[in-house]
């Protein structure tokens, strides 16, 4: 059984004339990251937000189709009891998603594990971890309202590692985060993938998610227009055609083929500095 | 050591109370004086100059009514409403300045009480500084595009627009991103909930208490007599 299973997922906004999902299925097993791609508007958000059980609920709309996590429906009440802290939907900004009654970072972190009604040892054990792997055990005491964009991101992600889910679904979750701050997060990915979580990651930076991802799913318009691995994605046309573009070394291969016929430049495109010297030298 | 989070709810309902049961104009008064009194000792100064400003336009407004205008009921009249509104005011901004809500949902979840219904006083409470926030971000943003805030009262006016329709449409979408990420770390699955440090009821807790509601009834029985 896959962690997420989607199938003939539908959704269309309350007066929208076309669906910002049409047909989707594919699914995410544990100890996978699945890479979400897709140009703003490919639907890569919504899809997210149904997956958690918040869209149509939070968002208006209609949704058609089944949505699985971890077994159960949670866009049902018992789903939705089931999924308690099993879940970590993430978005890009993090101000929104402090919980707004936190004194502390520490109460911060430990709003969730509290709600779940986790003994106190076990909830200060689980906060002090997670702040450890965010690096953010400096700012417990600091107030969450006072932190800059960067350091509430960190704050949100522990909030939720706190929890130790077993799915994440990050819908360009490291968007505030400095380049320290996107390199703690690709660990903790990695890290939590090899943990067994499932990660379901909606990221534009082609670059930053080549190293990380083990599937790419690709968006365009609500369709899936590519799944599989994301070498062979970034590496070819259909990346620009139906999607945002590859990596920065793959758009200059792309550029450069489409003013020579020299077989170098020709697809499939280099990824990276390495495999362009070798192949364009 | 620092109040039960429930103490003060009490000691505010029992400030407006008082102030429409104490004889007038002596009692709204000297319950002013007192509250001001208790703000001061408290270290609470800008609360009592907000108290003051927040009630000055209703003190203008009462001075006018009463005084100035044929027909009003005289100085003593005015002073005993602008006093029982100044009382209550500053009250209430000392319930908001000393508001914690992280002890106040310990508070509900300590005694299981309906954390749903806590979170609304919580949310309540907590808007008047989140709304500031925002408006101050939106003011930013818009400046930076090049909005006037300055200039002529039309053109402040005018500036309004901008600045108001963000701030209004914005609030509402962030309610639901807010219950999203609320949902999402477990809140709202019943009252239970593991009280991290649970506030204790102490003694200064229950004289304040007892004391309030031994004034309200003394105030109510001499009323009544």
């Amino acid at each position: 059984m896959s962690a997420v299973e989607l199938r003939g997922l539908n959704f269309r906004y309350a007066a929208a004339l076309t669906d910002a999902l049409a047909g989707v299925t594919f699914s995410v097993d544990a100890g996978e990251i699945c890479w979400l791609y897709g140009a703003p508007g490919a639907g890569a958000s919504t899809l997210l937000l149904a997956a958690a059980g918040l869209a149509p609920r939070f968002t208006g709309g209609t949704i058609e189709g089944d949505v699985r996590v971890l077994g159960d429906d949670p866009r049902t009440a018992e789903g939705r009891h089931r999924l308690r802290g099993q879940i970590a939907h993430l978005g890009a900004v993090p101000d929104l998603q402090l919980s707004g009654v936190a004194e502390n970072v520490f109460e911060e972190i430990a709003f969730g594990p509290a709600n779940l009604r986790w003994p106190l040892d076990r909830i200060d054990a689980a906060v002090r971890e997670a702040a450890g792997r965010l690096e953010i055990t400096h700012l417990l005491t600091r107030s969450p309202l006072h932190l800059s964009g960067g350091e509430k991101q960190r704050v949100v992600f522990a909030s939720l590692l706190a929890l130790g889910p077993p799915v994440w679904l990050l819908d360009e979750a490291d968007s505030a985060l400095d380049a320290e701050g996107r390199g703690i997060v690709a660990e903790l990915m990695l890290a939590e993938r090899n943990r067994g979580a499932a990660i379901l990651v909606a990221a534009e930076d082609a670059d930053a998610m080549l190293g990380v991802a083990d599937r790419v799913v690709l968006l365009d318009r609500g369709v899936i227009a590519f799944e599989g691995n994301p070498r062979e994605l970034l590496s070819h046309d259909l990346a620009w055609e139906r999607g945002p573009g590859g990596t920065s070394i793959a758009g200059l291969g792309r550029a450069a083929h489409a003013r020579s016929n020299a077989a170098r430049f020709a697809p499939p495109y280099p990824l990276g500095v390495s495999e362009a010297a070798a192949r364009w030298r | 050591m620092r109040l039960h989070p429930y103490t003060p709810f009490v000691l505010v309902l029992a400030t407006a109370l008082l102030a429409f049961l104490l004889p007038a104009p002596a009692g709204p008064m000297a319950l002013y004086a007192a509250v001001i009194g208790a703000a001061l000792l408290s270290g609470m100064t800008k609360t009592v100059a907000g108290g003051a400003l927040v009630t000055l336009p209703l003190w203008a407004f009462l001075v006018l009514l009463h005084v100035v205008l044929p027909g009003g009921d005289g100085l003593a009249a005015a002073l005993a409403q602008g006093a029982r509104l100044g009382a209550v005011a500053t009250a209430s901004l000392m319930l908001l300045r000393s508001f914690n809500p992280s002890r106040f949902l310990d508070a509900a979840s300590a005694r299981g009480s309906s954390l749903s219904a806590a979170f609304l006083v919580v949310s309540t409470l907590e808007a008047a500084p989140r709304l500031r926030r925002r408006a101050a971000m939106i003011l930013e943003a818009q400046r930076a595009r090049g909005l006037r805030v300055g200039g002529s009262p039309a053109a402040r006016l005018r500036a309004l627009v901008p600045l108001t329709l963000p701030l209004v449409l914005g609030t509402l979408s962030d309610v639901d991103d807010r219950a999203m990420a609320l949902e999402i770390r477990g809140f709202g699955g019943g009252n239970a909930r593991t009280p991290l440090d649970p506030p204790a009821t102490t003694r200064r807790d229950h004289l304040y208490r007892w004391g309030a509601v031994a004034a309200v009834v003394a105030a109510a029985a001499w009323r009544i007599a």
